[in-house]
Order: structure tokens, then C-alpha cells, then sequence
């Protein structure tokens, strides 16, 4: 009897308690107008270390790994399996470091073709897309015709990616070269790798090509490039006031766009920490491979 | 509702034109490049009147790799085969820096005897498809390239 | 799809982004609209805290967080830091204060440099959404006015007395009905009724 009494009290006790909380909270909300909007983000443990990390410098090389920018095309479970497909590609072939200006030639498995195989060389001049769907494209000028060829990074009839000179251009894109003079984008389809010597920086290759009379694909004279050496040539009075008028300098400081176009660099660091043993393994052990191949090959011709 | 219609009363500034980049389509009237050494071709092309072209053989009446046009040349009708498009292509399929053409006569025999600019190697594949037993045999043309890429 | 911009390293917001900009109506286009977010950005820089529109405050708000988290991540010797400092804040003391004052005073900081309010709506005109934009550690009173835990206010001395009050009269309550049963069983210790009025 006792207990039921006691029970019964501590019940009472409870639900007053519960109810004159409430009461309290609702009245004793002094004049209170404001409220939060919108709430920061959980506190992120551990700052961010402002010394330079050089996990990030992989960026350039791999650019392919980073996703896209544009949040509502994010799915980070996807971006993930294709992270690990994208390794698991790379562990069957040597997808070499390569930069837009970088010439290339690139082997693929061609049904449509006489030995099954398509060999085609060119200057890369313009690399897009990520993850899977990454791609570049070579051109050249074979027999006074220029051609262009778009090739999927990872496409499983690539055979083999060979790059034969590897640098840097003075701009981002080289898709001015197709107005340009065909010298500048021919090459021999027998042409013979560069080895650059290990350690060294990859090259910047300063030439500024000359474009060829208008009319143009695009209109060149506005997008400030700097490996172009003619283009004042070409232009008219009205252009240059054109271009005046449609110069968009505030862009450099508009800072959320600029930041709307990239993957901020703790997001990057995570990705490059998942991928970055893989990666490095892999060269290490194509580095030795290819080592046991030089050595290996005279001895043959010995033999 | 109310801004909408304000939207609606005020004049958007435009620029009175377009700007989407061009598609580079072969359709009708398209000027295209003749790549073969046959006289008609070749006299066009020096003369700085190259081909126009008046029927695309196909349901979309856009010309793709491989299809057959009809071309005014010189003041006569000659029937070619498109090998090689500026228009964007697919992966691994080359473009070119013109719309080149390859003049041949109703069975499908070429009026040149030589190509001098590299052929796609998906023409194979397109030409075998399109030839019939006892239709036009359009993979002679392949006979006369000298270079696939 | 396109590739990320891999030229410049960003270090991440935290606040939420929406992912596309919006659009402040000027006749002078993307340019008018950053000169009006300049004028604000200025403003919260100089101030502290402001009360204006509720569109304008959060993309200013986005532009205050970038501000700061480039001067924090590059320093005052780094000179594209510099000229996006100089461009973006218009009187040339305020440089001065993002990098001396507001840069030690964020370094350590694990959450966003900024917080936003709703503010109250004008009870007649239009209905356009405000809001006060405040950096955070600033000298002012706080405006979250959370002081319900007070045991001091003048409502809550009043709810704790009419408590007290309420609980007294419950334990007579129970204490009758307690002598009442005890009468009837009698012989029973006094214990259970001594233990709830403690």
C-alpha cells in the first residue's frame, strides 16, 4: 500500500513538474522577436591547418577525381564508386600525368579498323568532365586536313595512352588553335616520345601562335589570351570597342562565384586521402616495371 | 502574379539575336569540300565555287557521316558521300575542319581515282551497311583512300 | 558535367550555400548588384551588426564569410588577398580592421564568422522579409533574449510561488486521505505519511 502511495506521488510530482515547466517556458519569453534563422553547421573538430598540404597539389595532375562543383548534381555515394572504378581502370592501364598543350598519342581497339587498332597522335587541347565521363581531345593537321578526336579517359578500349611531350600552355584551353595557322598543330604521326628528366617541373611552352585571317569559330579577341601573338591584327575599331564594353572585371572579385566553381579544399583533402595511396603505389610500381624494361631489352638484343 | 506582370510590361534588354553557338549541320545549301582528284571536283574547288547541296538521302534531311547527298557542282546534279563533318561527332569519332565529300556516280563508283585527305574508319562499317546486294556498292570508295584515321 | 576549377584552393563556408547566387534587381547588371553587396559588406564590417532585407543579408553574409576566410587563409602580405580587401570594403580603414582585428579574432574559430536573424516585419506596407546580420563577437548585447532559465523574473517568481502553493495544498490533500486510511487499518507506522511531505 505504501509503494502504490508512494508511486502515485512521485506521478503527481512528475506531470506538475512537466506541465509548469512548459508554463514557465511560455511565459516567461520576454518580448522576444528575434529567433535564429539559419543555424551554422555543427562545429567542425579540428581547424584547418593553414600550413601547405601537398596532398592537395594532386589536383592538377588528377583533376578527373575532383567532382563536379555544381551542388545539385552531387551524390557523394556515386562519387565515390566511381572513384574506385576510375582506380581500378588505372590498375590495368598506365593513365600517364598529362596537361592541356601536352602532345599525346593515344592507341584504341577499333572494330571498324584494318589491324583492329587506331593509333592517332595529337596536341590535347582541352580537357573536360569528371569522374567517368572524363574526356580530352587531341588534334592535328594530317595532310593539310585538320582533325580533331575525342577520347573518354576511361574508356576500355583504350589500349594505351602514351604521352610523347609532356608541358603546359600559356592558357587553359588551346581551342584557338583551330583558327590558327596549321603549323602550329601538326605533328608527325612517327613522332618520338620526350623524356624529361625526373624531378624536374613540367615545362611551360611560351609559343604564341598566329590566327589566321577572320572569319573565326569564336571571337577570340574577347577572351584575353595570352598565347596568341596576332590577334590586334585582325581587329576593327568597332571590335575593340566591343571588347571594351564587354570586359567583365569585377568577376575576379566576385568571390562566391569563384567559389561556387570549386570543391573547397577540406572536401578535396578527404578525396585526395582515399585515393592518394592507390595512386602512388601504382606509379612506385610502374616506375620499377618500366625500370626492368630498359634493363631487360639491350640484353635481348645481345642475345 | 503581380511582379510577373511587371516582368512582362518592362522590355527585357536582348541583343536582337541568337547567340547560341552553331551547329555546323550539312543540310540544304551547305557548301561542302570535294577530297577527291576527279576533274569536275577538282575544277570546282579551283574556281572557288564549291558545291552546294540540294537533297540529303535520309529521313532527317541533316547529313551525318556516311550519308549520300545530291550536289549542284557546275551547273550539273552529282551525287557524293559525305566523309567527314565539322559538326561535333561522337567519342572516337574524328572531326574535321570541313565538310568533305566524295563525288560518285549512281552505282556507287567514285568519279576520282584517289582521296588526299585522311577517311574515318567507321566509313567502313557505315558503307557495308548501306550497300545491298544488288543496290550501289559504296565500299569502293574505300578502295581509293589513302589514309584512315 | 563539368571539371572544378583546380587554379585557386577555397577553404570551406560554414554556413549553407545555395547553389545558385541570387539575383539583386539593378539596371546595371552583375556589376551593380556586387557595388550593392560592397556597400553592405562595408557596412557589417564597419558596424558589426545591421538590420536590413533578408535577401540582401544572406548573400552579403556569403560574401563576409569568403572575405574573411581569404584573410584568414592567405594573411595581409598576400597581394590578390589584398586587392579583393580593397575592392570589396570601401572605406580603407576597415583593411586595417579585417586583418588586425577581425582575422585574430576568427583564427580559432571552428564555427561561421557571422550570424543572421529574422528580424520583425513592419506591422503595415509591403511585406518584405528582414533580418539583422551581426559578426560574431561583437561588443553589443546579445538579441536572443534567453532568459527563461531566470529564477529573478517577475513571471517566474510568480509561477514559482503559485508552484508552491499548489504543491502545499496537494500534500494536505494526501495527508487527509492518508489519516483517513489509517484510522481504518490502524497500527500502521506514521513513516508513509511523513516521507511525501519531505
Amino acid at each position: 500500500m505504501s509503494l502504490v502511495i508512494r508511486k502515485s506521488t512521485v506521478e503527481i510530482l512528475c506531470a506538475a513538474k512537466w506541465i509548469f515547466r512548459r508554463d514557465c517556458r511560455l511565459l516567461s519569453t520576454l518580448p522576444e522577436k528575434t529567433e535564429i534563422v539559419v543555424d551554422e553547421k555543427e562545429r567542425i573538430p579540428g581547424r584547418k591547418t593553414r600550413s601547405y598540404n601537398p596532398i592537395l597539389e594532386n589536383r592538377h595532375v588528377y583533376p578527373e577525381f575532383l567532382p563536379d562543383p555544381n551542388p545539385n548534381w552531387r551524390n557523394s555515394l556515386r562519387e565515390k564508386m566511381e572513384r574506385a572504378d576510375m582506380l581500378k581502370r588505372r590498375s590495368q592501364i598506365d593513365i600517364p600525368e598529362f596537361y592541356v598543350g601536352s602532345i599525346l598519342a593515344v592507341t584504341i581497339s577499333d572494330p571498324h579498323a584494318q589491324g583492329k587498332t587506331n593509333r592517332f597522335v595529337g596536341i590535347c587541347i582541352e580537357r573536360k568532365g569528371c569522374g567517368l565521363r572524363a574526356e580530352f581531345t587531341l588534334r592535328n593537321v594530317v595532310d593539310h586536313q585538320g582533325i580533331e578526336v575525342r577520347y573518354e579517359l576511361y574508356d576500355p578500349t583504350i589500349q594505351s595512352i602514351q604521352v610523347l611531350r609532356l608541358e603546359k600552355r600559356l592558357d587553359d584551353k588551346l581551342l584557338y588553335l583551330r583558327d590558327a595557322l596549321p603549323e602550329y598543330c601538326t605533328f608527325p604521326l612517327d613522332m618520338d616520345p620526350e623524356i624529361l628528366p625526373e624531378g624536374t617541373p613540367v615545362p611551360i611552352n611560351p609559343v604564341q601562335v598566329k590566327l589566321k585571317p577572320r572569319p573565326w569559330l569564336e571571337r577570340w579577341e574577347r577572351q584575353e589570351l595570352k598565347g596568341v601573338s596576332n590577334i590586334e591584327e585582325h581587329l576593327k575599331e568597332k571590335d575593340r570597342v566591343r571588347r571594351e564594353l564587354r570586359k567583365t572585371p569585377w568577376e575576379k572579385y566576385d568571390l562566391m562565384k569563384n567559389y561556387r566553381k570549386t570543391i573547397p579544399a577540406e572536401e578535396q583533402s578527404e578525396i585526395w586521402n582515399e585515393v592518394y595511396n592507390q595512386l602512388q603505389q601504382m606509379r612506385v610500381s610502374r616506375k620499377k616495371m618500366s625500370r626492368k624494361r630498359t634493363v631487360t631489352t639491350p640484353k635481348t638484343q645481345l642475345a | 502574379m503581380f511582379r510577373s506582370l511587371i516582368n512582362k510590361l518592362i522590355p527585357v534588354q536582348s541583343c536582337g539575336f541568337h547567340t547560341t553557338s552553331c551547329l555546323n549541320e550539312v543540310q540544304l545549301l551547305t557548301r561542302l569540300r570535294v577530297v577527291d582528284n576527279s576533274e569536275i571536283g577538282k575544277r570546282a574547288m579551283a574556281e572557288g565555287k564549291p558545291p552546294k547541296v540540294i537533297c540529303v538521302y535520309n529521313k532527317k534531311r541533316v547529313g551525318y557521316i556516311g550519308d549520300r547527298v545530291l550536289v549542284a557542282i557546275k551547273g550539273q546534279k552529282k551525287k557524293g558521300i559525305l566523309v567527314g563533318l565539322k559538326q561535333t561527332q561522337k567519342v572516337k569519332v574524328p572531326k574535321f575542319d570541313s565538310n568533305n565529300v566524295v563525288l560518285i556516280d549512281d552505282n556507287g563508283t567514285p568519279l576520282g581515282t584517289r582521296i588526299h585527305v585522311p577517311i574515318p574508319t567507321i566509313l567502313r562499317t557505315i558503307l557495308k551497311e548501306k550497300t545491298h546486294a544488288k543496290g550501289a556498292d559504296y565500299t569502293k570508295l574505300l578502295g581509293i583512300a589513302t589514309r584512315f584515321v | 558535367m563539368n571539371q572544378a576549377d583546380v587554379s585557386k584552393l577555397v577553404s570551406k563556408l560554414r554556413i549553407k550555400v545555395p547553389p545558385k547566387h541570387r539575383k539583386l534587381s539593378s539596371p546595371q547588371g552583375p556589376e551593380g548588384r556586387l557595388n550593392k553587396l560592397r556597400k553592405t559588406v562595408t557596412g557589417l564590417i564597419k558596424y558589426e551588426r545591421i538590420e536590413l532585407n533578408y535577401r540582401r543579408a544572406d548573400e552579403a553574409r556569403q560574401y563576409a564569410e569568403r572575405l574573411i576566410s581569404e584573410a584568414i587563409s592567405h594573411g595581409d602580405c598576400h597581394k590578390p588577398t589584398m586587392e579583393i580587401a580593397d575592392y570589396w570594403l570601401l572605406e580603407k580603414q576597415l583593411v586595417h580592421k579585417l586583418f588586425k582585428v577581425l582575422v585574430p579574432r576568427y583564427e580559432n574559430c571552428n564555427t561561421a564568422f557571422t550570424k543572421m536573424y529574422k528580424a520583425p516585419q513592419a506591422y503595415y506596407g509591403r511585406h518584405i522579409d528582414k533580418a539583422v546580420l551581426e559578426l560574431r563577437g561583437n561588443p553589443y548585447p546579445t538579441l536572443t533574449n534567453k532568459q527563461s532559465n531566470n529564477r529573478l523574473l517577475l513571471q517566474n517568481v510568480l509561477l514559482d510561488a503559485a508552484k508552491y502553493d499548489y504543491r502545499q495544498a496537494k500534500y494536505a490533500e494526501m495527508a487527509e486521505k492518508l489519516g483517513k486510511t489509517e484510522e481504518v487499518k490502524s497500527g500502521q507506522s506514521n513513516e508513509d505519511r511523513n516521507k511525501p511531505s519531505n
